[in-house]
């Protein structure tokens, strides 16, 4: 992807209640594809207000969060709530859910098409109009908190991002020291493919699935120095890898629109999914060297039925030399 | 396996015939012989009553990989089988594409007639009665029914058991998604509507995977060893903050087979970010500067050892080095943003505390929205002065950590003056 043309920051939201539980194998922050739906029923609520804009990606840093589990032993579990009881009377079935509160700054790339923004003033109106049709929408589940009384209030504002190098860079510089302290969710498939092969050197029939396991664990391991042994934890890479889903994956046939009884509308196509996942980095945003590092977008692949997002933060790096 | 057909089929009606036998005998342990429901039994277990019985019953019941109630115990819709050889194969993605030929199926449906599921999993050669049926195979037919025409009925009816009951359909208890196929989220038929299943085959998969890690003797043995401090050739595997999701709350086994058999439990994988250690960081009271504090941390304390290091190691004078050295000062000044923005972060105007000795520069660099509030400030800030100055005081503190270095006069300067020019850098950030 190249670079955007325009970005819109919306530092420092408080989601209250977002949902913790982002698939089926992983917990603990919001999935992308949450960020990156919303970012899709914004664009419908601003043609809805007449803005005629588009998000075509969108980067998530978060600041603070507060995951509401419980700790028994080694594991964790999510507190529950109380619900209604059903028709009948009886307690209505229990569906574990897991809520976090999250302090976010959404970074979204703008697509301006026809609109002119002349001048300081407009484009902080529009950013101010856009923040407010966020605060109406749900961001991963989770409800967007005014700012406390007495709080500092964070402003939203728009980039236009020079293209001048130079500029650019500084700009970039400008936004990451803004956005700290903070961690971005990054896209890291590519480690994830390298660890398969370092896995696959020690054992032929390890797998994908193996791989990832291993990256999502820490591995305790012992070797022997001299007459002793040293008990380590290791390492294959370094950063805060997580596991992560990142889109679905086609179970069934597409079937026609109307054809699935209890879909929720008869006008679109309907297709069974499973969720597809991979490996994500939480970095923090200093080191950003290109906006498109922490941007998210949708990749599909119609063809073979996957439905999934995209980072471009392993194609833009360099080895750094340490 | 060079066996005839016919003795196949002949261990194969075994088989079945003793599995029926051991239920019948399971049941009648409790009555008395002359108990009226004793003969009734004993007619319902007669090999071919109860194979009939069970071929109707399996319509009760779908062998599946992927379930819908796990989404909420209340849905009522389609749950699928999907061979895993059928899936997409997705290069940089997990999913349920990467289970083998052994993967577990799971069932959903009536619990009551489980025991027909039970019976389809009888093994004969390493294969289950249910891959033989599925397969149509001939020793199987053969062995079922000596009337073909009934035997093929009975198989028919077995291998049904993966098919979808009846028509396509989903809940509104199921997740749906709306995913965006086109590139315009303003036009409704640029989307299509998605709903995730839960990939029973797949989580058990993974399930049993980390309840080895955690609980195995082999696992056991090793986290011993390590307390030990003993040798251990497997080493044991850790999930830090692994999350356990209840599903189906006390009757498990209403959401699936595999799900009972799991206890009802979920593990989820962490992806929790990193928690800042400084969050609740204080301001820098009784000292007069925080570049002390910074070299000392952590990730700057690691960056100076690494790169002194390195210049000892009296690198070539080429551009390799030159890039080197000029990357562990991109990282460090990184580092050093970094541990501003904690106290940029603080209650605005901390630094007019009286307890506050921070020389001015570093008050106006670390405490910047003070300026809403005090003009004077504002306008110190403003003149930008202190930029120079806390450049300065960074690349003392960096000259000073780096110590003497043991080359020649001529090389030292030459890379001290690097590390400046890189400093000047500094400036641009600091100054906006």
């Amino acid at each position: 992807m190249t670079e955007p043309n325009t970005l819109l920051i919306l530092p420092r939201l408080r989601i209250q209640n977002a949902n913790a539980i982002s698939g089926n194998l992983t917990w603990g922050f919001p999935a992308m594809t949450a960020f990156v739906g919303m970012s899709h029923a914004l664009e419908r609520k601003c043609a809805a207000a007449g803005l005629k804009v588009s998000f075509p990606a969108i980067g998530v840093v978060c600041h603070h969060h507060e995951a509401q589990v419980t700790q028994g032993g080694y594991q964790r579990s999510f507190h529950l709530t109380r619900n209604p009881v059903d028709k009948t009377g009886k307690t209505a079935a229990i569906v574990e859910e897991g809520r976090i509160h999250l302090e976010l700054s959404l970074i979204l790339e703008v697509d301006l098409q026809d609109e002119r923004l002349s001048g300081k003033a407009e484009q902080a109106a529009f950013a101010q109009q856009v923040a407010d049709l966020i605060a109406t929408l749900r961001v991963a589940g989770g409800t967007v908190q005014p700012a406390m009384p007495g709080q500092r209030e964070h402003h939203p504002w728009l980039i236009n991002v020079d293209e001048d190098v130079d500029i650019r860079k500084k700009q970039l510089r400008r936004l990451t020291r803004q956005l700290l302290p903070g961690f971005a969710l990054v896209l890291r498939s590519d480690l994830l493919q390298q660890h398969l092969e370092v896995k696959q050197q020690q054992d032929p029939d390890a797998d994908l699935l193996d791989a990832w396991l291993d990256l999502s664990r820490l591995n305790h391991e012992c070797r022997q120095v001299e007459d002793s042994v040293e008990w380590i934890i290791r390492r294959d890479h370094p950063g805060w890898l997580v596991p992560i889903p990142v889109g679905f994956a086609a179970l069934s046939e597409l079937y026609d629109a109307g054809q699935v009884e209890a879909a929720r509308d008869q006008t679109t196509p309907f297709r069974f999914v499973e969720g597809l996942y991979s490996i994500g980095q939480w970095l923090s945003p200093h080191r950003f060297e290109r906006f498109n590092d922490f941007l998210w977008y949708v990749d599909n692949r119609l063809d073979t039925g996957t439905y999934r997002l995209n980072n471009d933060y392993s194609l833009n790096q360099q080895d750094k030399e340490f | 396996m060079a066996q005839e057909p016919g003795a196949r089929s002949a261990e194969l009606r075994q088989l079945m015939q003793s599995f029926i036998d051991e239920r019948l005998a399971a049941k009648l342990e409790k009555l008395e012989p002359d108990d009226p429901k004793y003969q009734e039994l004993q007619l319902q277990y007669q090999y071919e009553n109860w194979i009939e019985d069970a071929a109707r019953r399996v319509g009760q019941l779908q062998v599946v990989s992927h379930t819908l109630k796990a989404t909420h115990p209340d849905a009522k819709g389609t749950s699928l089988f999907v061979s895993p050889d059928t899936l997409t194969a997705q290069p940089c993605g997990v999913g349920s594409h990467l289970l083998e030929k052994d993967y577990a199926t799971d069932v959903v449906g009536n619990a009551a007639a489980l025991d027909v599921y039970k019976f389809l999993k009888l093994e004969y050669q390493g294969k289950t009665l249910l891959a033989r049926a599925l397969e149509q195979d001939a020793a199987l037919l053969a062995a079922l029914n000596d009337d073909v025409l009934k035997a093929r009925e009975w198989l028919d009816a077995f291998s049904s058991i993966t098919d979808n009951k009846g028509d396509v359909r989903s809940s509104s208890r199921a997740k749906q998604i709306y995913w965006l196929t086109g590139d315009d989220p303003t036009q409704n038929d640029h989307f299509h509507l998605l709903s995730p299943l839960y990939p029973s085959s797949l989580v058990h998969r993974v399930y049993q995977h980390i309840q080895h890690d955690r609980f195995s003797e082999e696992a056991k043995a090793a986290r011993q060893a390590r307390r030990d401090n003993k040798a251990s050739e497997t080493g044991y595997a850790d999930y830090p903050n692994l999350a356990v999701q209840k599903l189906g709350g006390t009757k498990p086994q209403n959401i699936s087979q595999l799900n009972s058999e799991r206890g009802g439990n979920n593990y989820l994988l962490c992806s929790l970010p990193p928690v800042w250690r400084s969050r609740e960081q204080r301001p820098p009271l009784k000292t007069d500067s925080v570049f002390p504090r910074f070299v000392r941390s952590q990730q700057p304390r690691w960056l100076l050892v690494k790169l002194r290091e390195f210049l000892l190691s009296n690198p070539p004078a080429n551009v390799r080095t030159r890039t080197r050295v000029d990357a562990y000062i991109d990282a460090l000044i990184d580092e050093m943003i970094l541990f501003s923005a904690y106290f940029q972060q603080l209650e605005p105007g901390w630094s007019a505390d009286p307890d506050c000795q921070l020389v001015e520069a570093e008050q106006l660099w670390l405490d910047p929205m003070r300026a809403a509030q005090d003009e004077d400030f504002a306008a110190r800030r403003m003149a930008g002065e202190w930029v120079k100055e806390v450049q300065h005081r960074f690349a003392n503190q960096i000259n000073k950590a780096l110590g003497k270095l043991p080359v020649g006069d001529g090389e030292h300067s030459e890379w001290m003056s690097r590390v400046h020019k890189k400093l000047n850098a500094l400036r641009e950030v600091l100054d906006d």
